[in-house]
């Protein structure tokens, strides 16, 4: 049952059409999780699934900002791409509340470097 | 809409810093611009000591040194006409390059979908379109080093398993990361774990090895969980097992975990390790290539030399080369920790200065402390001290003084910092780790503890520092592997270059940076003492007794040199001797 070169590139087209336009990334290496990733993707769930939102949210790697651990990166279409460091349960509904729905960028926890 | 991001700060800007921000939100009010443009106080733009930094968004303008005059100009021509104002403009250019790093924290590691759409897997399909010889010689244009320490071109690593004629070959990934403070290893293979098996399935190829281990710590379970689910869903897909893409390349993959053992990163220990005997390392030759794992040539390459792997066969070797520098291609991932700004991963093209990694990406020493030197490739390594900072890092450049890259740990050492203290503190981790095979490590890393602790204590001679040079350099010359061969390098580079604080301790029986217990003493200032009691708060072991009228003492009988009294005084009325 093996794949092809063509299947390769095929799922590659596929998986790549069906990304989404907005979309949030959750640092979820040890370095993260020491730090309290797991609330923290926890509470981004159960928001987006409280406000009945089309967002996709994504458990990823290390960028490599360790010491601002819990990263979350946000990509919502009508407000920048930004990095938020050192998020907790309440900088997470913050982001939900006025980055997602209000498109204003939370005051105090954007790391841009 | 606009947004005005501006940097946060500490000390005294941060009033400067809370009046710009009002004084810009309200002008924007008073312009009726409020709904266009979002003023946000943010923690980090990543440019220090440069004032009041400000970076408006979209654009990427990055202004700095600035103050409530240049608010009215910025609103007029940046947020209203989108136009950068060059007198306050500062180019940053990013320094950090990344290649090994490419997808950790941009696709999800559990995903095999994921690392597909940024071009998964289809280095080995280049490669088996190429076939053995043609990978193994786009390896040598590549110029790829093994990224585990010694810088072993992995061409030739592979050349040699290749050319060896055998019924079985096999290929091992070292996932053993070992030193202190270093984690590159740990955050590819959680946050990328399909680069690194695809990269050993290459290596697979190449030397004809139709077998692969990950041997992985077992300190590291979320590596190991995420390994073997990458494992498991390329088989699935049949990117594993048989007839790998339609070819007749078959390559099977498990995991063997190691037990925390430092020494089995050492390859003949390691080998030692998965086929379960006890991790001792043995003579070479024979090299793993030719005598390897179970008596077969085998071929043990490191985690991020395998993410390498897997992006030069995709970009081609020649692509890859032409990053880098001559001797040294490609790039670099350093795990930056110690008393620096930013601690985390950086990757940086070879030849970048250790200045630029410590100051433009690091964002320099916390607190604004001076800075001493940095620390390179863990307890095999040395300290480099901060006038040799310019030096390009490359493999040649670092060993010429005295260290070596490494695996990537770079600890960076303030004023503070004891390098008596720091030699012990490594050459203790060597003595704990080594595995007692051999004397010249085992005897010789005691003696040389034994004699940093009596200079730490305040009771060396002056024969114990060239006792110190002469048992470093038998340690060199005779141990049998790697660790003991490489132990005393953190004592021999700090003796090369921080001579005088070694003096200091024998001869005036003083520790430069206060940090050897036995030879600081603490006292109170009674003239500023203020008598607010914190000093005896956290004092562990109540020493310190007094009153607001009497003031403070500290029983010195009962001292113990820990210095919180030091660090928590308001009013540095504690004085340290």
């Amino acid at each position: 049952m093996g794949m092809t070169k063509d299947q390769l590139l095929a799922i590659k087209d596929e998986t790549l059409k069906k990304q989404p336009a907005s979309w949030i990334r959750v640092g979820y290496s040890t370095c993260g999780v020491a730090a309290g990733a797991k609330e923290v993707y926890e509470v981004l769930c159960e928001e987006i699934k409280a406000r009945n939102l089309t967002l996709e949210i994504k458990k990823c790697g290390c960028v490599g900002l360790c010491s601002a651990e819990p990263l979350v990166e946000v990509n919502v279409e009508g407000a920048p791409r930004v990095f938020y460091g050192k998020v907790n349960k309440e900088i997470a509904h913050k982001i939900m509340d006025e980055h997602v729905s209000q498109k204003k960028l939370v005051d105090g926890h954007i790391y841009d470097i | 809409m606009k947004r005005i991001l501006i940097q946060d700060t500490n000390g005294e800007l941060k009033k400067v810093l809370r009046e710009f921000s009002v004084s810009f939100k309200s002008q924007l009010q008073d312009r009726g611009l409020s709904g266009q443009a979002q003023v946000v106080v943010v923690s980090d733009i990543g440019v220090y000591n440069k004032g009041i930094v400000a970076k408006i968004l979209p654009e990427g303008f990055i202004y700095i040194n600035l103050d409530n005059a240049h608010i009215a100009d910025i609103i007029e021509k940046t947020v209203l006409k989108g136009e950068k104002i060059d007198a306050i403009a500062l180019d940053k250019k990013n320094k950090q390059l990344r290649i090994v790093l490419r997808n950790c924290g941009i696709i999800d590691p559990e995903s095999i979908e994921d690392y597909i759409a940024v071009n998964g897997y289809q280095g080995i399909a280049r490669a088996l379109e190429l076939g053995p010889e043609k990978v193994i010689e786009d390896m040598k244009k590549s110029g790829l080093r093994g990224r585990g320490g010694a810088g072993f071109p992995t061409w030739l690593k592979w050349n040699l398993a290749r050319n060896v004629k055998a019924d079985e070959k096999f290929i091992i990934c070292n996932g053993d990361e070992g030193d202190p403070g270093a984690y590159m290893d740990r955050s590819v293979l959680e946050g990328d774990p399909h680069s690194v098996i695809e990269g050993l399935m290459i290596g697979g190829l190449a030397t004809g090895a139709t077998r692969g281990f990950f041997y992985i710590r077992a300190e590291y379970p979320l590596a190991i969980q995420r390994i073997q689910k990458a494992i498991d869903v390329a088989y699935s897909k049949g990117l594993l097992g048989k007839n790998i893409l339609g070819s007749n390349f078959n390559f099977d993959v498990e995991i063997r975990l190691g037990a925390g053992a430092f020494v089995c990163g050492e390859e003949t220990a390691l080998i030692a390790s998965i086929e379960g005997l006890r991790g001792y390392p043995r003579p070479r030759p024979p090299f793993p290539t030719t005598k390897g794992l179970w008596g077969k040539p085998t071929v043990i390459n490191n985690v991020e030399t395998l993410a390498n792997v897997s992006y030069v066969l995709f970009k081609g070797g020649e692509e890859f080369g032409k990053i880098g520098t001559e001797g040294s291609k490609g790039t670099k991932v350093f795990a930056l920790t110690g008393k620096v700004r930013n601690s985390g991963l950086v990757e940086v093209p070879m030849g970048i200065s250790l200045r630029e990694i410590v100051f433009d990406i690091g964002g320099g020493v916390l607190d604004n402390r001076k800075i001493k030197a940095i620390q390179t490739g863990g307890p095999s390594g040395g300290v480099i001290p901060e006038h040799f900072f310019d030096t390009p890092v490359e493999y040649e450049t670092l060993q010429k003084l005295g260290s070596i890259m490494g695996s990537g740990g770079m600890i960076v050492m303030d004023e503070n910092d004891c390098m008596v203290d720091i030699s012990k503190f490594y050459l203790g981790f060597c003595v704990d780790e080594s595995c007692g095979k051999c004397a010249p490590c085992r005897i010789g890393g005691m003696e040389m503890l034994l004699l940093l602790k009596k200079i730490a204590q305040g009771k060396g001679v002056a024969e114990d520092l060239t006792k110190l040079s002469e048992i470093a350099e038998a340690m060199q010359k005779a141990s049998l592997c790697g660790l003991g061969q490489t132990a005393p390098n953190p004592v021999i580079s700090t003796l090369k270059y921080f001579m005088d604080e070694y003096k200091a301790h024998v001869f005036d029986k003083k520790c430069p940076s206060a940090k050897c217990a036995s030879l600081v003493t603490y006292s109170i200032n009674k003239e500023e003492c203020t008598g607010c009691g914190m000093c005896s708060r956290v004092c562990p072991v109540i020493a310190i007794t007094g009153s607001r009228q009497d003031k403070y003492a500290i029983d010195k009988v009962k001292c113990i040199s820990c210095g919180q009294c030091f660090e928590v005084c308001k009013f540095k009325s504690v004085v340290r001797q």
